[in-house]
């Protein structure tokens, strides 16, 4: 008893004022006259630069008859340009001594490369080939239909649990374009004839949809020279870029499903609808996942894992998104484990966040923990692009690299309280049970 | 006025823009610009009185610090014992003096902090303002250590279920092996965690690695990030001047030799449906010798990345494999050489035979100007990427002092990257590459791969604790056996036929672990009815009632259907001794093997089951007993072997029933066996189903 409470003492000491950090991300941006956006971060200390260009496109942007076009492109803009032979594309980084990669996700695409500093110029331009005129014939369309083909096989149908997203989706939502994932309809992409890609190419990769986001050891004034020089004859689209204005109407009752998988360990998955990014509740919500999954003395993780022993593995995952997104729940229960037990004990966890506010400690811990992340997140001049292009992207203020903190800050324990009231409901979710096959029955 | 001059601007803006583009060719790749200089940064250093060595490398950038503290002592030879100092490493954060590990954990996340102990230091970070409390909580588990008895056992339970899963598994063989082969059993770098060392490791072990080698004239402590050196000074001198210094103990090793013929270390698997391949050998290269760029910039080309001639030969080429790769590693006592890949059975020969070939290529042929550029790129592109985060400067300063390298070898290490000559790979090849003196380890099925394997050198066989013995010598079935004689030795070693079929009906309760979870297991078994229950605290998981020819199988209370086939199968086996109805049942066997089963020589029997699958059963040839049964199924992540271990026969009633049994279904199941009773009173309806 004396011990608790002298860590509940100690605990208070702790407590300390969270101070606006003193330590910027500095960062210089414009628009070129073609409507593309640019943002330079000028960091010396390690002779490499990122090259990075994010376009404003994902699978939500999609016609529904052709989904996984987003990801498409972010392959088939690797096969080459006007001035790239087909495969040279990784070859020239790869001899200059740099990486490459790129991502896509519901919202937007990103490609990036990690080169040494002197090679700046080569960044810039095997970005400016792909966004001015890539190389997109039947050919290259055809080897990248295999890829996608493998990948899907791989990341999706040979993944344990590599359906969870898709499965989740589609039964989340009746009409917003999040009802399908990234990688999309394979189908829908041997369906496609070379005028759509060619369309979609014409659409959405043009200056006025790209953000170039570079960071790393170069000179301020040097590289708005280069990019210019690169980027700015290359041509406005014109086209009126096509957004969703679509909104996913409330869910009025809780969906259940079972699911039948290539899997070991059962596992349960609860999705909450929550509100878009950026919004108050959001951050309170995501404060919320850390409450329950952060760390090892989180509530989830505590009572379920190492005390319940009901559960390997607990996990609470906000997917925060453009548009209204949603917030996941996982939970595997151990061997022999039954899954309603399991979701019985999460549903116990919510239950006492909407009733009880959390403690004064708590709630310092989970400041402490989201401050600690959010630094973190800016360690590497990869992440720093990233971020910054992010930033730009979805809320046009790519200075939230230093001030979203604040917004998470201001998320009071009344709030967390409350957002678990509101959108932690079961008419608000959808509930999935993943089971193996081979426990599959009339 | 104004507007004017701004549309003048613009425009002039304009031509520049013009001019500017007008200037850039695209049809060609842009030069390079000059190569930037590297500026690795001078950590500010300090020892303590005990001999704390002390490195601060200022990074202001995020409000962020992170102390790591690491020890350089002499690899240590554990013996029987192996697995102890990793132990001891673990168990640093499981509790202190002061906080047990609950409260542990809460005031780490509490301020957001990582915290990692290992056997050779302890790693701490969190943002700047809480360096305080972090330096109190990693100092309370550097100085106060708790080592609790039962945080011991966990960790003894979590790291045998986690040797029981990488048992059978080839990559963990092979790396086993290939560590006896190269090193030998008598060097630290080849023993390995077993079952049994793992079992021998008290806390004491710990303890004692802890009171010996946590010693601060041995310590490298390395502070990176938001701090001043003054600053750091003041807390490392508050918080360290107290940790006494001691004498730590030294030691020696015979320096392994590569072999003096190339051979094949064959262990035989014969599960395998893919061939693990390691041709390796020790190297004589030392961390900061003269050779290690040089050799880096060899390793590269063979077998360094994705464009490396291993890998576009052995992938790209033949499709031999997913990747292949080698490595050429330098070390404080003796480094190595290895080229590996996983290979189907067919095309083992061939792809030794392309390894082969390589090595012996790159001896004599060196590697053109275009692959010594691009290895170069590539090196110095990742020696630039490593140099962003601080640690990597931090760390450099710490390998300068502990390998006593020249003070300026990582300033240096472009410079001496861009003069690398292709005569100087040529000579590396020629000095580190010894496709005459190698080890080729192979872990895979010796009956479809042994035959030709023989072309590369003599095949010796070894099992999966590096032992070697000989094929020949044991393990021809000798004269008169065939698998009747090992069924009626089986009997016989059980206690005898007779007494065996005097046995009407067999109750067996059996306690299970599953990754640290208790179940227990209860079989009821007459001749052609079975009763099994798998349970949990009081819950029946799954319920097996076989009847005649009738079978149900309940799982969390759902039945389980089955097909036809498979119901076979458990018919068959629910009798009390299934091999003495073999022939009654018409289920045919065949001799086909005597082997090494992990140390025990064993006849492995064939049995065609009557669903059509393919069981082995494994009987000793010394004790006549049952070891193993095993066979292939198809499960929904592609096959698995579902394998029976029988361990630890004692005698009940004069006869012989294993005591430990080892399921493994894709996960282990030990199981102990708790009691047995022989013809007991059965209610009528013990085997109904409905």
């Amino acid at each position: 008893m004396i011990k608790r409470l002298n860590l509940a003492l100690l605990f208070l000491l702790l407590v300390f004022s969270v101070q606006a950090q003193d330590k910027k991300i500095e960062f210089t941006e414009f628009d070129l006259d073609n409507g593309m956006h640019v943002i330079l971060h000028q960091d010396n200390s390690t002779p490499i630069v990122v090259v990075s260009v994010m376009y404003h496109v994902g699978s939500k942007n999609e016609n529904p008859e052709r989904t996984g076009f987003a990801h498409f492109f972010e392959h088939l803009l690797f096969e080459g340009s006007k001035n790239i032979k087909r495969g040279e594309f990784d070859k020239y980084i790869t001899n200059a001594g740099g990486v490459n990669n790129a991502n896509t996700s519901n919202d937007r695409t990103y490609y990036y490369e990690i080169l040494p500093s002197n090679q700046l110029k080569l960044g810039l331009w095997l970005e400016s080939e792909r966004l001015l005129h890539a190389n997109i014939d039947q050919v290259g369309v055809e080897t990248q239909r295999e890829v996608v083909k493998e990948e899907k096989r791989q990341r999706v149908d040979n993944q344990p649990y590599g359906s969870i997203l898709s499965e989740i989706a589609k039964r989340a939502y009746k009409v917003h374009p999040y009802r399908w994932t990234t990688i999309g309809s394979l189908e829908h992409l041997n369906a496609a004839s070379l005028d759509e890609f060619m369309n979609f190419y014409e659409t959405f990769y043009v200056p006025e949809n790209a953000t170039i986001s570079i960071a790393g050891d170069i000179q301020i004034e040097e590289a708005k020279k280069l990019v210019n020089q690169y980027f700015a004859d290359i041509p406005r689209g014109g086209n009126e870029i096509p957004r969703p204005t679509v909104v996913e109407p409330k869910q009025k009752e809780e969906v259940r499903d079972t699911i039948y998988d290539n899997i070991q360990l059962p596992a349960v998955i609860q999705a909450y609808h929550m509100p878009e990014q950026g919004s108050e509740d959001s951050y309170a919500l995501e404060m919320l996942g850390t409450v329950l999954s952060g760390g090892q003395s989180a509530r989830m993780y505590k009572s379920l894992v190492d005390e319940q022993q009901k559960a390997l593995q607990v996990a609470a995952i906000p997917f925060s998104s453009e548009d209204p997104g949603l917030y996941l729940l996982f939970g595997l229960p151990t061997i022999g484990g039954d899954l309603k037990d399991l979701e019985e004990a999460m549903d116990a966890e919510i239950t006492k966040l909407k009733n009880e506010l959390i403690s004064e400690t708590e709630f310092q811990k989970v400041r402490n923990q989201v401050e600690n992340d959010f630094i973190s997140g800016n360690s590497t001049m990869t992440g720093i692009a990233e971020s910054l292009a992010n930033y730009h992207v979805y809320y046009g203020d790519a200075n939230l690299i230093n001030n979203e903190i604040d917004r998470y800050m201001a998320v009071t324990r009344e709030d967390i309280q409350r957002v678990a009231k509101k959108y932690l409901t079961e008419d608000n979710r959808v509930v999935l049970y993943y089971l193996p096959k081979s426990q599959q029955n009339n | 006025m104004k507007i004017l001059f701004k549309t003048y601007l613009s425009l002039l803006f304009a031509l520049i823009a013009t001019i500017a583009v007008a200037q850039v060719d695209r049809t060609k790749a842009p030069e390079p610009t000059e190569a930037p200089e590297i500026n690795i940064a001078k950590p500010y250093t300090f020892t303590l009185k005990n001999g704390l060595k002390v490195y601060v490398v200022e990074n202001h950038k995020l409000p962020r610090v992170a102390f790591s503290l690491s020890l350089d002592r002499d690899p240590i030879l554990e013996g029987d014992k192996a697995g102890y100092v990793n132990f001891a490493g673990e168990l640093l954060t499981k509790g202190t003096k002061n906080r047990t590990k609950a409260e542990l954990d809460a005031e780490i996340d509490f301020i957001g902090a990582n915290i990692s102990a290992f056997s050779t230091g302890i790693y701490a970070s969190s943002l700047t303002k809480h360096k305080e409390k972090l330096m109190e909580l990693m100092t309370d588990i550097l100085f106060n250590p708790a080592f609790p008895e039962d945080e011991l056992e966990k960790l003894k339970k979590q790291t045998l279920s986690g040797l029981a899963a990488s048992k059978d598994d080839p990559n963990a063989i092979a790396s086993n092996v290939k560590g006896v082969v190269v090193y030998g059993k008598d060097h630290p770098y080849g023993e390995f965690t077993t079952e049994e060392s793992v079992e021998n490791i008290t806390l004491e072990d710990t303890k004692k690695y802890y009171n010996t080698y946590f010693k601060p004239n041995i310590a490298y402590l390395a502070i990176v990030g938001d701090i001043t050196p003054k600053e750091a000074k003041k807390l490392i001198k508050k918080n360290f001047s107290d940790w006494e210094k001691g004498t730590v103990p030294s030691a020696e090793y015979e320096t392994p030799e590569p072999p003096q013929k190339t051979f094949v270390a064959l262990v035989d698997r014969d599960a395998s449906v893919q061939s693990v391949i390691n041709v390796s050998y020790p190297v004589d290269l030392k961390v900061g010798s003269e050779d290690v760029i040089k050799a880096r910039v060899l390793n590269q080309i063979l077998g360094g990345g994705f464009s490396s001639r291993l890998m576009q030969n052995l992938r790209e080429d033949k499709a031999f494999t997913y990747g292949a790769r080698s490595s050429l590693s330098s070390d404080k006592l003796v480094g190595s050489f290895t080229a590996s890949a996983s290979v189907r059975n067919e095309v083992t020969d061939s792809a030794v035979y392309e390894f082969m070939s390589e090595l012996e290529k790159i001896v004599n042929e060196g590697v053109t100007q275009q692959e010594l550029d691009a290895a170069k790129a590539s090196i110095a592109g990742s020696f630039a990427r490593s140099l962003e985060s601080p640690q990597t400067v931090a760390s450099f300063a710490i390998n300068t002092a502990i390998y006593g390298l020249p003070a300026d070898y990582y300033t240096n290490y472009l410079k001496k990257l861009d003069a690398v000559t292709l005569e100087d790979v040529k000579a590396m090849a020629q000095k580190y590459i010894l496709p005459e003196n190698a080890n080729i380890v192979i872990v895979g099925k010796g009956a479809e791969i042994a035959k030709g394997l023989k072309k590369f050198g003599e095949v010796r066989y070894f099992d999966r604790q590096g032992n070697e013995y000989d094929p020949k010598d044991n393990l021809k079935i000798p004269e008169g056996v065939t698998a009747q004689t090992v069924m009626a030795d089986y009997f016989k070693a059980l206690g005898g036929k007779d007494k065996l079929k005097a046995i009407k009906n067999m109750k067996l309760v059996y306690d299970a672990s599953v990754q640290g979870q208790s179940l227990s297991i209860n079989e009821i078994k007459k001749d052609g009815a079975l009763k099994q229950e798998v349970g949990m605290s009081g819950m029946v998981l799954t319920k097996t009632v076989v009847n005649g020819d009738k079978v149900k199988i309940v799982m969390q209370g759902q039945e389980v259907p089955l097909p036809e086939e498979a119901k076979k199968d458990v018919i068959a086996s629910a009798k009390i001794f299934p091999e003495l109805y073999f022939d009654e049942m018409g289920i045919t066997y065949e001799l086909k093997s005597i082997l090494d089963l992990d140390g025990e020589t064993a006849y492995a029997v064939e049995v065609n089951m009557p669903s059509g699958t393919k069981a082995t059963y494994y009987y000793s040839a010394d004790s006549g007993l049952k070891l193993k049964t095993a066979s292939v199924q198809k499960g929904p992540q592609g096959e698995v072997t579902v394998s029976e271990e029988y361990k630890a026969y004692e005698e009940r009633n004069g006869i012989m029933i294993p005591t430990k049994k080892l399921l493994n279904q894709g996960f282990p199941i030990n199981t102990t066996l708790k009691s047995v009773e022989f013809n007991v009173d059965l209610a009528d309806d013990t085997f109904k189903i409905n």
